[in-house]
């Protein structure tokens, strides 16, 4: 047995055992001891590990292999997965059941989801990437459908999305099993690259069209946020941090290994002007800048996060395309670094919906006094959200700008870094309204989260911060997936990157960052008079007396100058787009079944009979 | 370097930004004087008023991120500081570069943002939206003129950058190879530096000056070290990127103060824009420009 | 009724003035004289006596000149500039705007309206002495007083904050009871503002025999408890809400 088994098996018993007893108090120790087992398997597995099992379908093996790009998917996800389960293990799961919810479902399609990832991830041809891609679709499907009804709904609604991707996965899978007879991922590197440029491009719509649905790049993006957001509590915080990756995990596979980014710049549509790559940097630009200012609208919390989760894996698919040592490497990193940061965020905004039952940006503020930790885990979250220094989120976006700077692309680099601009606005919306200006008097009672919940929300910030002064951590996992997809490796230190046309050095940055803090910190309070601590209601008002009973906080319709200007550009186009095509559907399914059931039924019979008879007798 | 050599540095270096922030701030409000006719404050003036703030005897706080958002305002740029070469002296310029340097200096507005958020009044709230909204507008052109400027020296370390101008006196300076991008710069600081007609998040007639509603003693005389350091920084960057940087003391003294009086000997005949309306010119312009001179640059 | 007397130009103790300390008296010289020469004003415009401050403040006398620049909120501002006339709901606000800002803190009376009610002296709805509710630092007399009037006095004023003679605001902590009768009957019993001047008064050590009294204690009835929320992680000291979501 090698150890890639292991890794699945374990899996798979924590599956069973989350469906069998997730509801049992010793389960979130068990899975969270399996879990830190398997991470520790995961990193110290040598690479490549194949599987020790693999059977053979249609008279092509199916084997599961584990390399570098995988492995660092993977430890993510078992990462996450840890995260909500210690965060699902204490007093959030127990009021979980006890509001009439199924824990052990939960449990079980959050294990499902680690095991389908993981098969997905470690897959060695295209079939068990395929069993996997649909392993995943459906676990997700599961866990999205635990939150209650309008979860339920909005997993329906990823229902057609996900239908449609398999399909055109599936597509994909055939056209390239015809023209190059083969699904082993390792002959396939070979062949690939050496078809027709039109046969590239079709295989490219078709597995791109499935791994964009999964991953909520535009315009396929709108079933991701209320799917995301209404799910419960951890589950959202794993589904936001890894889950919708596994469809950049695709694309890496697609547009990295297999078409490979040179043959990706052939497939020109104006000739020489504009290539099938521009068109996917281009796609990957938009899916930043787009839902990052439509995050900006959003009034609740989860959806917020939920929207900048799909702007956020822009970043990550344009320094994959760049394609150079520097982008690639922004682009991997960003997977881990938003992984940690929104997780935290995520159950950040749950814990405070624990405490006060509500995620709406207007009927919250000023729980900063009342749960200052939570604020801490948010206030750090949101900086690496953000992509400011400290935090890993402005390593791994510097790395993408460089890049784009070295590779001369104004415009990506203007909507990068637009994407961020619109980042900070709304996240400090989200921080403002949540933690910041007046307290409300209902929440005047309110107490810090259970350990439980901080424990693991602290740990995932720590994390965060110490890649962001040390991204060396993370970036050796990330040249190794770099040198797995055979890109090139991006030579790195502790602190960052050196390099004779600029350098990065994090450690010297945030030291002396917090240096110049310390000795804002001296200024303030030793310089400085001492201050008196006061109630938020002697505040100014114009010399209007303040009373409890009257809000006296700014939190609707924020950004209302800029939305002076930019609000006429939402159309909600896109949801448009979704509803004509819809309809359309509709449309055709009712005149088929208007054809066969209603208008003439005894035609339509004749004529299956008919056709059924003709074929009966022609075999 | 040996490492007490960078300590001094990195202690020195703040200090002098700090003073020369001071006589900015003096030279704005000489400059806004004269154009009013009046005489304007004396030498010490912005000093005076700093010890007087600091040295209040009673002083308010909302509350701890209330102050932490002060420490983060000033002991943010007291960090940026460090990382911009001045003659003589290079701190850590090497090891951070103009993007991170970019980034940086948004740590100390994120700070005021969250100390002004905690003092819980809509005033302020309604200024730090306002003000995110004028970085959201001036940063625009301002990450295409870093760009292009990144792009033409090819580099992001301002320590290759200013010896890259220095190499042939004023015909290699930023502003005479990409004299487009200068402009839209000078443009994009202007509205940087917050003051009239980009004033929309102070404001005092409409929301009592925003951020600093609930500002007093030290709180408020750390926003006004902040303003030294801004406007330092702001002036600093530009000369870097554009002028030459600093080959000795006074010239560079000389730079600094010619480039932020340029935009404030405009800045007082003027009215106030409405927020929409900053965003309309900003984005217009400077980034018409930036794009122009970036297109000139790179081709 | 009133004398003289009873107008309180009150010289407290000088901080440690003469004490030997020669390093703590140069400093606290130093800080008196940053006072002097920066000094914030905020103007509340009640009555006629505004007008006169536009050209105090703009190229005719320019008061930046001197150090005096306006400002907006009560916490930014060292002087509270009461120009003319104050009715009795005006001078609740007064009053608020006043403990809201940051001591040490002056306050200016411009206008006869200000010193004795002036002409409106037999009107009910103006309160007559504005001495009698906040410890008036400086009266620029006159009906209206000219802009060299209002200089005057804002130079008489810097040179007693210079000399440290200008600290009627420790006044107001020490002899709280005492104004806080004066407003209550004014207002009623009823009357509170949502600042917390006896707080202020025990954190900076600045209570004097008659900051506690018969009308404090009073005020302690009816008022309803400010205490700023401290920032806790409430594990044990505060229960569960009751309605908590489930
Ligand atoms: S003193 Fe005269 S000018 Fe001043 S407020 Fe009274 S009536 Fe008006």
């Amino acid at each position: 047995m090698t150890s890639l088994d292991l890794l699945l098996i374990l899996s798979g018993l924590t599956t069973l055992a989350g469906f069998a007893f997730g509801n049992h108090r010793a389960y979130p120790w068990l899975a969270g001891i399996v879990l830190t087992a398997q991470i520790v398997i995961l990193a110290s597995m040598p690479l490549p590990m194949a599987a020790g099992f693999g059977f053979e379908m249609f008279g092509h093996p199916v084997g599961w292999q584990m390399d570098g790009f995988g492995r660092f998917f993977a430890l993510i996800t078992l990462g996450a997965a840890l995260a909500s389960v210690a965060y699902t293990g204490g007093e959030w799961g127990e009021r979980y059941a006890a509001g009439g919810k199924n824990l052990r479902w939960l449990h079980g399609a959050l294990a499902g989801n680690v095991l389908a990832m993981l098969l997905l991830l470690a897959s060695g041809d295209l079939i068990a990437f395929f069993i996997g891609w649909e392993l995943t679709s459906w676990a997700g499907f599961l866990l999205m459908a635990q939150g209650g009804e309008r979860a339920l709904r909005a997993a329906m609604r990823y229902v057609p999305y996900a239908m449609a991707g398999a399909m055109a996965v599936l597509g994909g899978l055939v056209l390239s099993l015809t023209w190059t007879g083969t699904l082993d991922l390792s002959q396939l590197v070979m062949l690939v690259p050496g078809l027709a440029n039109w046969k590239l491009a079709l295989l490219l719509a078709l597995f791109g069209t499935g791994f964009a649905i999964k991953m909520g790049l535009l315009p396929v993006h709108l079933w991701q946020t209320p799917a995301y957001a209404e799910a419960p509590g951890a589950a959202t915080a794993f589904l936001g941090a890894i889950s919708s990756r596994m469809g950049l995990f695709g694309f890496g596979l697609l547009l990295v290994k297999l078409i490979t980014l040179t043959r990706l710049a052939d497939l020109s549509f104006i000739d020489g002007l504009f290539s099938a790559r521009d068109l996917i940097e281009w796609v990957a630009a938009l899916t930043i800048v787009l839902p990052t200012f439509t995050a900006l609208k959003q009034n609740d919390a989860r959806y917020l996060l939920a929207w900048h989760g799909i702007g956020q894996s822009g970043y990550m698919l344009l320094g994959l395309v760049i394609g150079d040592a520097t982008g690639s490497a922004g682009g991997l990193l960003h997977v881990f670094n938003h992984a940690t940061y929104q997780a935290a965020l995520v159950l950040s905004v749950f814990a405070v919906m624990h405490r006060t039952g509500t995620a709406d940006l207007n009927s919250m503020g000023g729980l900063v006094t009342r749960m200052p930790l939570t604020f801490l885990v948010m206030l750090l979250g949101i900086i690496g959200l953000a992509g400011l220094p400290p935090m890993n989120g402005f390593v791994s976006k510097w790395l993408i700008y460089r890049s784009l700077m070295i590779e001369g692309r104004p415009l990506l680099f203007l909507m990068t870094v637009l994407g961020t601009l619109g980042t900070i606005l709304s996240v400090y919306k989200l921080i403002h309204n949540t933690f910041l200006g007046q307290l409300r008097a209902e929440h005047e009672q309110i107490r810090e989260a259970p350990w439980s919940m901080l424990v693991p929300m602290l740990a995932l910030v720590a994390l965060a911060f110490v890649t962001g002064v040390a991204p060396g951590l993370a970036l050796n996992y990330v040249n190794e997936a770099q040198a797995a997809l055979g890109l090139p490796v991006m030579a790195h230190t502790l602190g960052g990157v050196e390099s004779p046309r600029g350098s990065l050095d994090m450690l010297w940055i945030v030291g002396v960052l917090f240096a110049g803090f310390g000795i804002g910190a001296l200024l303030f309070y030793g310089a400085g008079g001492r201050s008196k601590r006061i109630h938020q209601l002697d505040n100014y008002a114009g010399g209007h007396f303040l009373s409890a009973d009257v809000r006296y906080q700014y939190s609707d319709h924020f950004y209302a100058g800029l939305m002076h200007r930019i609000g006429p550009l939402y159309r909600g186009s896109f949801t448009q787009m979704e509803a004509a095509l819809a309809s359309a559907n509709d449309l055709l399914a009712s005149l088929m079944q208007a054809w066969y059931r209603q208008a003439v039924p005894a035609l339509t019979l004749l004529i299956a009979t008919v056709l059924g008879l003709a074929w009966m007798i022609w075999r | 370097m040996n490492m007490i050599e960078l300590l001094t540095e990195l202690a020195v270096m703040p200090l002098i930004a700090f003073t020369i922030g001071l006589f900015m701030v003096l030279m704005m409000r000489k400059i806004a004087a004269k154009i009013q006719r009046r005489v304007g404050p004396p030498l010490l003036q912005p000093l005076y008023d700093i010890v007087k703030l600091y040295a209040k005897k009673t002083q308010n706080s909302h509350g701890l991120v209330h102050d932490i958002g002060i420490i983060m305002a000033v002991g943010g740029y007291i960090a940026a500081e460090t990382m911009l070469p001045v003659p003589g002296m290079n701190g850590i310029a090497a090891k951070s570069g103009l993007l991170a340097l970019a980034y940086v200096i948004m740590i100390p507005s994120l700070g005021l943002a969250l100390g002004v958020g905690q003092c819980a009044n809509p005033n302020g709230s309604i200024g730090i939206a306002r003000a995110l909204t004028a970085m959201l507008a001036y940063d625009v052109p301002f990450v295409i003129i870093i760009f292009g400027a990144s792009w033409f020296y090819g580099s992001n370390n301002l320590i290759d950058i200013v010896a890259h101008q220095q190499a042939g006196g004023i015909a290699t300076w930023g502003a005479a190879k990409m004299p487009v991008l200068a402009i839209a710069a000078l443009f994009s600081m202007y509205a940087m530096l917050g003051k009239q007609p980009f004033e929309i998040y102070v404001a005092p007639a409409e929301i009592a000056t925003g951020p600093m509603v609930e500002m007093g003693g030290k709180y408020l005389g750390g926003l006004f070290v902040m303003q030294c350091f801004q406007l330092f920084t702001a002036s600093a960057i530009y000369v870097t990127m554009f002028l030459g940087g600093g080959e000795n003391w006074p010239f560079f003294l000389v730079k600094l103060f010619a480039i932020i009086a340029i935009p404030m000997s405009m800045a007082f005949v003027f009215p106030r824009y409405r927020t929409e309306d900053v965003l309309a010119v900003v984005w217009r312009w400077p980034v018409l420009l930036g794009l122009a001179g970036v297109w000139l640059v790179m081709h | 009724m009133s004398t003289l007397k009873n107008i309180p130009v009150v010289s407290h103790e000088k901080p440690s003035g003469g004490t030997g300390n020669l390093l703590a008296n140069v400093f606290d010289e130093l800080m008196a004289f940053c006072r002097s020469r920066s000094l914030f004003m905020l103007h509340y415009c009640t009555g006629c006596g505004a007008i006169e401050l536009p050209p105090a403040m703009t190229s005719r006398f320019d008061m930046e000149r001197l150090g005096i620049q306006p400002m907006v909120t009560p916490r930014q501002a060292d002087i509270l500039l009461v120009t003319g006339y104050v009715s009795t709901k005006t001078l609740k606000r007064i009053i608020l705007t006043y403990e809201q800002m940051n001591s040490p803190k002056y306050v200016i009376g411009i206008c006869s309206c200000t010193v004795n009610g002036g002409m409106y002296w037999q009107s009910y709805a103006t309160a007559k002495k504005l001495n009698d509710y906040l410890p008036v630092d400086m009266y620029i007399a006159g009906c209206m007083p000219r802009p060299e009037a209002v200089i005057h006095g804002l130079r008489e004023l810097m040179e007693n904050i210079k000399k440290g003679e200008s600290d009627n605001w420790r006044d107001y902590y020490r002899r709280y009871d005492h104004y806080l009768g004066n407003q209550q009957r004014l207002f009623g019993e009823n009357w509170q503002t949502p600042t917390d001047i006896i707080g202020e008064a025990r954190h900076y050590d600045l209570m004097g025999p008659e900051t506690l009294g018969p009308h404090t204690a009073l005020l302690e009835q009816h008022q309803t408890p400010l205490k700023p929320f401290e920032m806790t992680l409430g594990l044990a000291d505060l229960p569960v809400r009751k309605d908590e979501p489930r």
